[in-house]
């Protein structure tokens, strides 16, 4: 066996112990856990409290309420992350962004294009019900905008990208259509503290002590989360329109893609 | 010692031992694409274990997701959810992980598709042994 092996068995070994030792004294708690922390029974407890209004999120799903409620900070940076990394991507085409590809294709037989079509909507629709049940069910924005972002995937596989290219979903369309997505999350905290004249909290879903502001906790008589609803649409709008103009960028034909290239080899 | 202690200590040892190996793939292997695959291991091996920090060993009551399904719950309802349900905080970190390592590995295929465009190979030690190359000849 040759030295390196050795030094890299070693090595997994040694990461192994480093994790598990601490673990094993106490780390992370008692194990396996036997109750869950504090402020996860205060979360839980909140949620959906219909008895103290003034810290509730009007959501019965305690994961969506801690994702744009509770902790609705946190994610609004996730989400600077998130557009920082697709921004990143698409910067490697910067010269080819928004062009229409050079090569024509046909995608493939009439089967499978008249089959897909079925399976598209279904995609759409296990989407789009993601996105809006968030506060009903497990899922949320970030989850069903990558179930939706799945669908042109495929779709520029079977229909070939000439049809994306010169369809409603081009690159400046989608672009414009994520930059009201991103406004739309901007804005969502935001319109408490623009009614209300300063007198409310940003991203203050339901009325609090100090100020009167609320979003509606219901529709009809089914639980509506208030801002959840709004916050877990337009993200998931965002995501979708993120990832799909990333994977209409990867997906260029070799021709194209190599223009970002041309002029490296001589350094620019 | 009980069997659920066991399985539990066996899963997350499993589960480092599985970070520890794909540390190693993201290190040792000098072909990139195994190096991206590597790294999702790590990426999702870290999720499970984040999500099994929030679970609880039942002993008296069923756990139950953290989703309340009454929708009109009296006060016996909701203690009776605080005590069932699993920790919500770590799904709710991983939930946006998960989507945030999609679109930075949405960018690293990318930067592996430009390097192999440009260089011909998706070896690490080849495109090293090119650039030498070209930076000999640019001296020279």
């Amino acid at each position: 066996m040759k030295l390196r092996n050795i030094f890299f068995i070693a090595l997994i070994a040694f990461i192994t112990f480093i994790l598990l030792i601490p673990t094993l004294l106490g780390s992370i708690g008692v194990i396996p856990p036997k109750d869950v922390r504090d402020i996860a029974k205060l979360y839980l407890y909140l949620t959906y409290n219909q008895y103290n209004r003034s810290l509730w999120a009007a959501s019965p799903e305690a994961v969506t309420a801690i994702v744009w409620d509770y902790r609705g900070l946190d994610t609004l940076y996730e989400t600077m992350v998130f557009y920082t990394a697709i921004i990143a991507a698409l910067m490697l085409y910067s010269e080819i962004l928004g062009y229409r590809d050079i090569v024509g294709g046909i995608g493939l037989s009439f089967i499978v294009k008249r089959g897909f079509s079925i399976v598209l909507l279904a995609i759409i629709a296990v989407g789009f019900s993601t996105i809006l049940h968030g506060m009903l069910t497990p899922g949320g924005g970030f989850q069903g905008g990558a179930i939706v972002a799945v669908a042109p995937v495929i779709g520029i596989i079977v229909f070939s990208r000439r049809i994306f290219d010169y369809s409603k979903l081009s690159y400046k369309y989608l672009v414009a259509l994520r930059s009201i997505a991103l406004i739309g999350i901007v804005l969502t905290p935001l319109i408490p503290i623009i009614v209300t004249l300063g007198n409310a909290f940003i991203f203050q879903n339901q009325v609090k002590v100090l100020a009167r502001f609320s979003y509606p906790s219901t529709i009809i008589d089914v639980p509506m989360g208030g801002s959840l609803t709004f916050l877990n649409t337009f993200e998931g709008i965002a995501v979708f329109t993120a990832f799909m103009l990333a994977f209409l960028i990867l997906l260029y034909s070799e021709d194209l893609s190599k223009k970002p290239l041309e002029g490296e080899d001589i350094g620019y | 010692m009980d069997i659920r202690v066991i399985m539990f200590l066996t899963t997350i040892t499993s589960l480092y031992l599985n970070i520890a190996i794909s540390l190693y793939g993201v290190i040792a292997k000098p072909n990139l694409v195994k190096k991206f695959i590597a790294l999702t291991i790590a990426q999702d091996s870290i999720n499970v274990t984040a999500i099994l920090m929030g679970y609880r060993i039942w002993r008296e009551v069923i756990l139950q997701p953290p989703v309340l399904l009454n929708w009109n719950p009296l006060p016996k309802d909701l203690q009776d959810f605080v005590n069932r349900a699993v920790d919500p905080l770590p799904q709710a970190l991983v939930l946006t992980a998960i989507v945030i390592g999609l679109a930075v590995n949405v960018f690293l295929v990318g930067a592996i598709l430009h390097l192999y465009r440009h260089f011909k190979t998706v070896d690490m030690d080849e495109i090293s042994k090119l650039k030498r190359g070209v930076i000999v000849e640019e001296t020279a």
